[in-house]
C-alpha cells in the first residue's frame, strides 16, 4: 500500500531531514508516527500524500510510483489518499457541508448523491447537526472532525493525519481517534503523526519512531541513524515552541 | 461525460458566486470593458453605414458626355453608337439621357420645380452616360477616355464621376485602418483588465485553490472558474457595450438627420448586422477566456 525505498528528503542544500528511509505499510494497517517536533513527522506524511517530492529514493503509494507519476495523474492519486494536515485548511466562507462537498465536486459526482455522501460523512464524525454551520463557529475538536469528514468523504484507501489531536482535551481526542479507528476497521490504511504516545498506543497497531537523525520501526524490521542539520532542527523546534518530545516506548 | 458537465456546472456556479460576492468590483470591471468596447462599435457603425454609399457609386463607374445644346437630336444616338463600336471592351453600358427626359426628372424634384418654371425653354443638353467595365486603373482609364471624347465634334463637356468616389474610398480605407488600430488598443485594454481581475481573484482564492488541490482537483478544475469569469465578464461587457453604442447613435443620428435634410438626402448610422455583433461578442468572450487562462496559469503557481 505504502512503500519507501531509500528515501531522502532535504530542503535546499542542507543535510537531510529524513535519510535512507525504507519501510512498507500494508493495506489495512494503523501506523502511528512518533517523534519530537522538527524530527520530520510532517515531512514523512507529506511525502506519503505526494504533497512534496523526495530528494532521493522511491515512494510507492496505492500501487503508483510517485516519481513516475505524471502531473496529470497526480490529482487522481490524491483522491485515494485522504489528508488531514496540522492546520485543518477549512474554507471559512462556506458551511460545513459545503466544505465536505468540495472533494466530491472535484470528482464530478451527481449533486444529490454528493449531498447524501457528505451528510453520511458528517454523521460519521458526529457533526450532522452542524451541516449548515460555518467552520468559524465550530470548536477546535469539531473543526478537526470536519477536516476528517472532508478527508474521508471520497472513501480513500489511505488516510493520513498530522497531529489530529493536538491542543484538544482528552475526551475530544479519544472521540477523534475512535473515528480513525472506525475507518481503519473497514480497511482504510491509516497513518497518523502525533506527540501523544499514550493515546496512540491504544489505537495503533504499529509505530515508526523518528528522532533527529534516527528512524526506527516498532516491529524491529528496520532501525538506523543518519546525520542531520542540527541548526535547522533547533530553528524548527523554536518555531514549534513548547512541543512535547516524548517517544514511543 | 456527465461528470465533466457537472464539473462545468460547478465551475459556472463558483464563478457566479464569486462575481456576486464583489458586486461593485464586478460592475466596475464590466463598465470599463463595456465603455472601451463601445468605441470600436461606434466606429464600425460609421464604416458599415458609409460602405453601401461608396460601394453603390464605385461599382458603377460612369462618364457623362454632355453634347452642345445646339447639337441635333440625332447626335446623341450617333455618339452612343460610336462609343459602343470603338470602345466595346472598355464599356459596360451606354445609355442616352435626352434633354426632355432630363428636364422631366428635374421637374419631379420639388427643390428644382419652382426654379425651372421661370425658364423660357429647356437649357439642358442631351447626354450620353457611359458605364465603364471595372478594373484596377479605373480612374486613369476614365481620364484618358475623357480627354479623347472631349475632342469629338458636338461634345461640350465630359464629366468624370470617379474623383469624389476615390476620395470617399480613401477616407473609408483610412477609417478601416483607424478602426483596426482602435480595436487592437481595446483588445489590449480587455486583456489587461481581465488579466488583473483574474490575478486578484486567484490571490483571494488562494486557500480554496490549495484545498481543492489537496483533495485531488486537477489543474483544469482549478482553472475552469477563472476561464468562465473571463469569458462571462467579457460577454456581458460586450452586450453592455452594444447597448451603449446603440444609445449613443440616437443623438448622433438626430444631428445627422438635420445635416442630411439640408442636402435633401437621408442618411443614418446603424449598428453592424446582428451576425457581425454576434461574432464580436464571441470574439471578446474568447479573448477574455484566453487572458484569464494566461493570468491563472501565472498566478496559481503556489
Amino acid at each position: 500500500m505504502i512503500e519507501f525505498q531509500h528515501v531522502f528528503k532535504s530542503y535546499g542544500q542542507g543535510r537531510p531531514i529524513l535519510a535512507d528511509l525504507t519501510f512498507k505499510v500494508s493495506a489495512g494497517e494503523f501506523v502511528y508516527v512518533a517523534g519530537p517536533s522538527g524530527a520530520g513527522k510532517s515531512t514523512l506524511l507529506k511525502l506519503i500524500g505526494g504533497l512534496e517530492p523526495p530528494s532521493r529514493g522511491s515512494i510507492q503509494v496505492h500501487g503508483h510510483r510517485l516519481d513516475q507519476l505524471s502531473a496529470r495523474a497526480r490529482p487522481y492519486l490524491r483522491r485515494a489518499v485522504g489528508v488531514i494536515l496540522q492546520d485543518t485548511h477549512l474554507l471559512f466562507d462556506r458551511s460545513a457541508i459545503d466544505n465536505v462537498l468540495l472533494p466530491l465536486a472535484v470528482t464530478g459526482l451527481a449533486p444529490s448523491l454528493a449531498r447524501a455522501r457528505a451528510r453520511a460523512a458528517l454523521e460519521k464524525v458526529g457533526l450532522s447537526s452542524k451541516e449548515n454551520t460555518r467552520p468559524i463557529e465550530l470548536s477546535g475538536g469539531e473543526q478537526q472532525r470536519l477536516a476528517i469528514a472532508r478527508a474521508i468523504v471520497n472513501r480513500p484507501a489511505i488516510l493520513i493525519a498530522d497531529e489530529p489531536t493536538a491542543s484538544l482535551d482528552i475526551d475530544t481526542a479519544r472521540r477523534i481517534m475512535s473515528v480513525f479507528k472506525d475507518f481503519n476497521r473497514v480497511g482504510v490504511t491509516t497513518v497518523i503523526a502525533s506527540h501523544d504516545d499514550a493515546l496512540m498506543a491504544e489505537y495503533a497497531t504499529r509505530a515508526f519512531k523518528i528522532e533527529p537523525g534516527k528512524f526506527a520501526d516498532s516491529t524491529g524490521q528496520r532501525a538506523h541513524t543518519f546525520a542531520i542539520d542540527s541548526t535547522k532542527l533547533k530553528d524548527q523546534q523554536s518555531r514549534v515552541g513548547s512541543g512535547r518530545s516524548e517517544t514511543l516506548r | 461525460m456527465k461528470s465533466l458537465l457537472r464539473q462545468h456546472r460547478y465551475a459556472l456556479a463558483v464563478t457566479l458566486r464569486r462575481l456576486a460576492a464583489a458586486p461593485i468590483s464586478s460592475l466596475t470591471n464590466l463598465m470599463v470593458i463595456a465603455l472601451a468596447l463601445s468605441l470600436p462599435l461606434l466606429g464600425a457603425s460609421l464604416l458599415v453605414s458609409m460602405q453601401p454609399v461608396a460601394r453603390q457609386v464605385s461599382v458603377t463607374p460612369e462618364l457623362t458626355v454632355f453634347l452642345k445644346t445646339e447639337a441635333p437630336s440625332t447626335a446623341a444616338e450617333q455618339l452612343a453608337t460610336r462609343i459602343r463600336k470603338e470602345y466595346a471592351e472598355q464599356v459596360a453600358g451606354v445609355r442616352i439621357v435626352t434633354k426632355d427626359r432630363a428636364i422631366k426628372e428635374l421637374r419631379n424634384n420639388p427643390a428644382w420645380e419652382q426654379a425651372l418654371k421661370v425658364l423660357p425653354g429647356n437649357p439642358l443638353p442631351d447626354a450620353v452616360v457611359v458605364s465603364l467595365t471595372p478594373s484596377d486603373q479605373l480612374a486613369e482609364r476614365a481620364d484618358k477616355l475623357a480627354q479623347v471624347w472631349r475632342k469629338w465634334p458636338g461634345v461640350d463637356l465630359v464629366q468624370l464621376d470617379t474623383a469624389w468616389v476615390q476620395r470617399l474610398e480613401a477616407l473609408l480605407r483610412f477609417g478601416r485602418i483607424g478602426l483596426l488600430l482602435l480595436a487592437l488598443s481595446v483588445a489590449l485594454v480587455v486583456l489587461a483588465t481581465v488579466f488583473n481581475t483574474v490575478r486578484m481573484q486567484a490571490l483571494s482564492q488562494r486557500e480554496e485553490i490549495g484545498v481543492a488541490r489537496l483533495v485531488g482537483a486537477t489543474e483544469s478544475f482549478v482553472r475552469r472558474p477563472f476561464l468562465y469569469l473571463g469569458s462571462i465578464t467579457c460577454s456581458l461587457a460586450a452586450l453592455i457595450g452594444i447597448g451603449i453604442a446603440r444609445l449613443a447613435l440616437i443623438p448622433l443620428n438626430d444631428a445627422l438627420a438635420s445635416l442630411a435634410r439640408s442636402y435633401d438626402a437621408e442618411f443614418a448610422l446603424s449598428l453592424p448586422a446582428p451576425w457581425m455583433l454576434a461574432i464580436a461578442v464571441t470574439s471578446v468572450a474568447v479573448l477574455g477566456a484566453l487572458s484569464a487562462r494566461w493570468s491563472v496559469q501565472r498566478n496559481t503557481k503556489f
